[in-house]
């Protein structure tokens, strides 16, 4: 008796404990677009594009959303073979946000005129109208321009600012960059190929720099990806000024260390890609309001207290003492619910969405029908004869095979629509997992506990309202 | 004797195998009624399908349709479709497939004749391939999901049963999108959701059902199948209706919240789905997949003889 006491006592200070701790340390659920108002823009790539070129895609658009500013937790996720979902929250200019992740990437290399220290972010400042005050010179992204621009580099080339001359050679003309490593001296690169027309300009652009003296910013060769400077390595001091790098081979090291390496990787892919730029067809642009998604949210729980609230009425009625359980049972699901959403948005990334919020108010269906499945064996071995703690205890074990058979199958439907379905459907999925799992766990730790209590005291026996008063 | 008491205490009498005609009559009926709704009617399949553009705005200027229509007739977007919600509180505009510009001079025009701030209209556009790749793995969820419930209630219970349970399932999808025809309501990525859970539901039902019957056909060497079908429906009829009860009232009151408080679309969609599937999952579990299956079974040799034997019992007098 004590024992139980304790054990139904644990469950709910796990439950409602771990409800009040989630909320006092901020960890809500992480709400999804369509409850926050934002911009959600799907993109689908042409069929047999290779997921290792998409991955290089999302992250070309990461770095995009960068430089975007103000963006609060964007989401970019792969669904399926051929679609991008990106989520922008609190974007409500979808033009803008189309603009941003709907262009392919665009590669260019580019002489360096000069390097002047700045705290200028990527991409910061773009515009045809935008002229730097300091040089006089348009700041542009549009690479077809002949004339001299500007672009900022990178934060881990160190702050500075590059004048880069127009582009000299392009994507296209890189047939080939493999990542490598050199065990003798330890040191990580690229290995570039380039296409026959491509050496030759590699071969003019990089003589051009190797004219300069070691150290010379004007030794650098800009690589330049949508505006973005994303290496900017300098021509070694053997190469010739007469013949630059000249028969379409060059390497570009990055230096030592994991860093180094994951550089390499990194520049390896953008040159790769920069060549065969993934084309993406914007399939679907989503915007929702604030209000709207505000709105949706206050209706969801609208929907979800009076159903709850319906549930619990029904329950009492027919099952009498065995419905506080029932109901108990409901707050404590719900608090963990609201909990493992909080947990799983910090630690993975989950979203509520409006989708997700159905689900749960699906979900409380489901919890309700174990507890009628638990409590009609219960009232079943009743008229059969049992002593009501011996009906309690041999019930739970019958009835737990049919709670477990009917979760698996909603389990089975919610895994197969995770994995098959896209976007809002995903967030339903979801939510009906989670909610199924839960319930086989509340079933097990609480209800069993708690209708095993009940039966031993007063609501056990005798008056209408008793668990044997239930099955009469 | 109350028949709800009757009910609590699993002691209804209703003969379910016995008039199974009469179900199949009204089964048949209502199938009629929604394949030759689909076929006069269709769907009102949502842009997410068809691709096309939807646009929602606040309407603080109290335009009419006829306002919007003039407005976005002006802004050069012809046919669209407007819809007034919440008494006129909100508009919501669906079009064809729009360019970028037309998306944004379609949104400017809205936004001057519901006095609507720009920011605060909700805006979605479409491509038709991907609402047609959409469907498309819908579609192909849902094969993949009868395939998989057919082996798991074949491991679980018996193949007959998984072949009548699906019967069931498909008679309540059939019915369910009989109504979205019938009521010309948008079908939306979240309706095929909503479809896909009301099959679990109906399963889940039917699965009570026969599992509650092979626990009879185990126990009883006395009665022919048609009897313990009809012993093991009464046995869990309360069970199947406070389910579905319990089930019904979350769903009717998104339903309710949904249409008459606040009008979220997307909620509405769920639900109506998710209503009318759980409504039809519980009524064919009961009048269509156990009769289906005692009229199966009974022509097994084994429940032949049994049937014969229970006959001649009956005959001699000796129950």
């Amino acid at each position: 008796m004590a024992r139980r006491i304790v054990g139904l006592l644990v469950v709910l200070a796990i439950a409602w404990g771990g409800l009040a701790a989630a909320v006092a340390s901020g960890l809500t659920p992480k709400l999804g677009l369509d409850l926050q108002g934002g911009t959600e823009v799907i993109l689908s790539a042409e069929e047999g594009t290779t997921g290792e070129a998409i991955e290089v895609a999302i992250d070309i658009m990461t770095r995009r959303i960068e430089g975007f500013g103000n963006v609060q937790e964007p989401t970019i996720q792969q669904s399926g073979d051929e679609i991008v979902v990106v989520q922008l929250p609190g974007v409500e200019d979808e033009q803008l946000a189309i603009e941003v992740v709907g262009q392919t990437g665009i590669l260019s290399f580019r002489p360096v005129f000069d390097a002047v220290p700045g705290e200028i972010g990527p991409l910061a400042g773009t515009g045809t109208e935008n002229i730097d005050d300091e040089t006089g010179l348009t700041v542009d992204d549009d690479i077809n321009a002949d004339e001299a621009w500007l672009l900022y580099s990178d934060a881990q080339f160190g702050s500075e600012v590059l004048d880069v001359g127009p582009a000299a050679l392009e994507g296209a003309d890189v047939s080939d960059a493999v990542p490598f490593f050199e065990p003798n001296s330890a040191v990580w690169g690229v290995n570039l190929e380039l296409t026959g027309e491509g050496a030759g300009k590699f071969a003019s652009v990089t003589a051009l720099a190797a004219a300069f003296p070691v150290g010379d910013p004007r030794r650098q060769i800009a690589i330049v990806l949508d505006g973005d400077v994303v290496s900017a390595p300098a021509v070694n001091p053997d190469v010739s000024p007469e013949t630059g790098i000249s028969g379409g081979q060059a390497t570009i090291t990055t230096g030592q260390g994991d860093g180094a390496q994951d550089e390499a990787n990194q520049l390896a892919s953008v040159l790769r890609y920069g060549a065969l730029p993934v084309e993406f067809e914007v399939s679907e642009v989503n915007k929702v309001s604030g209000t709207l998604g505000a709105d949706s949210l206050q209706a969801g729980i609208l929907a979800g207290v009076a159903g709850l609230i319906l549930v619990a009425i029904v329950l009492l009625i027919v099952y009498r003492a065995l419905g506080i359980v029932a109901i108990v049972g409901l707050t404590v699901f719900g608090a963990t619910l609201i909990a493992l959403f909080g947990l799983f948005g910090r630690a993975l990334g989950v979203t509520l969405t409006l989708a997700g919020v159905t689900g749960i108010i699906v979900s409380v269906g489901i919890t309700a029908d174990s507890y009628i499945v638990y409590f009609e064996r219960v009232k079943e071995n009743l008229r059969a004869g049992y002593a009501v703690a011996d009906a309690a205890r041999e019930g739970f074990t019958r009835a737990f095979r049919t709670i477990l058979t009917a979760d698996t199958v909603s389990l089975l439907a919610a895994s197969l629509l995770w994995v098959l379905a896209v976007g809002a459907v995903k967030g339903f999925a979801i939510s009906l997992g989670i909610a199924t799992v839960l319930d086989i766990f509340v079933a097990r730790f609480f209800t069993k506990r708690a209708v095993g209590l009940l039966a031993d005291s007063a609501l056990g026996t005798g008056g209408r309202f008793s668990i044997e008063g239930a099955a009469r | 004797m109350s028949t709800w008491g009757r009910l609590n205490r699993g002691e209804t009498q209703i003969d379910f195998v016995g008039n199974r005609r009469r179900w199949f009559i009204i089964s048949g009926v209502l199938l009629a009624i929604s394949i030759a709704s689909l076929g006069v009617r269709q769907l009102n399949l949502g842009i997410e399908f068809v691709g096309g553009a939807e646009m929602r705005a606040d309407n603080p200027a109290g335009a009419d349709v006829a306002d919007v229509r003039s407005a976005m007739d002006d802004a050069g977007i012809g046919g669209a479709v407007i819809q007034m919600l919440d008494d006129g509180e909100a508009v919501r505009v669906t079009m064809g497939e729009l360019d970028e510009d037309e998306a944004d001079s379609a949104a400017d025009a809205l936004s001057v004749v519901t006095g609507s701030d720009r920011s605060d209209i909700s805006a979605q556009t479409v491509g038709p391939e991907f609402g047609s790749l959409v469907l498309r793995r819908s579609l192909t969820a849902l094969a993949v999901f009868i395939g998989v419930v057919i082996l798991f209630i074949s491991w679980r219970l018996e193949f007959k049963m998984a072949l009548a349970g699906i019967a069931a399932l498909i008679h309540d999808l059939l019915i369910t999108v009989g109504v979205y025809s019938l009521t010309g309501f948008n079908v939306t990525p979240a309706t095929v959701v909503a479809v896909l859970t009301i099959l679990g539901y109906s399963l889940y039902d039917t699965v009570v059902v026969f599992d509650k019957v092979s626990e009879l056909v185990d126990a009883e060497d006395k009665m022919t199948y048609g009897d313990i079908v009809n012993r093991a429906m009464n046995l869990v009829l309360g069970r199947s209706l406070y389910t579905s009860l319990t089930s019904l009232l979350p769903v009717g009151s998104i339903l309710f919240v949904g249409s008459f408080i606040l009008g979220a679309s997307t909620l509405l969609d769920f639900a109506l789905a998710l209503f009318v599937g759980i409504a039809a999952g519980t009524y064919s579990s009961v009048t269509v997949a156990a009769p289906l299956l005692a009229v199966w079974k009974e022509t097994e040799d084994l429940w032949v003889e049994r049937a014969d034997w229970v006959a001649r019992r009956v005959k001699s007098g000796k129950s």
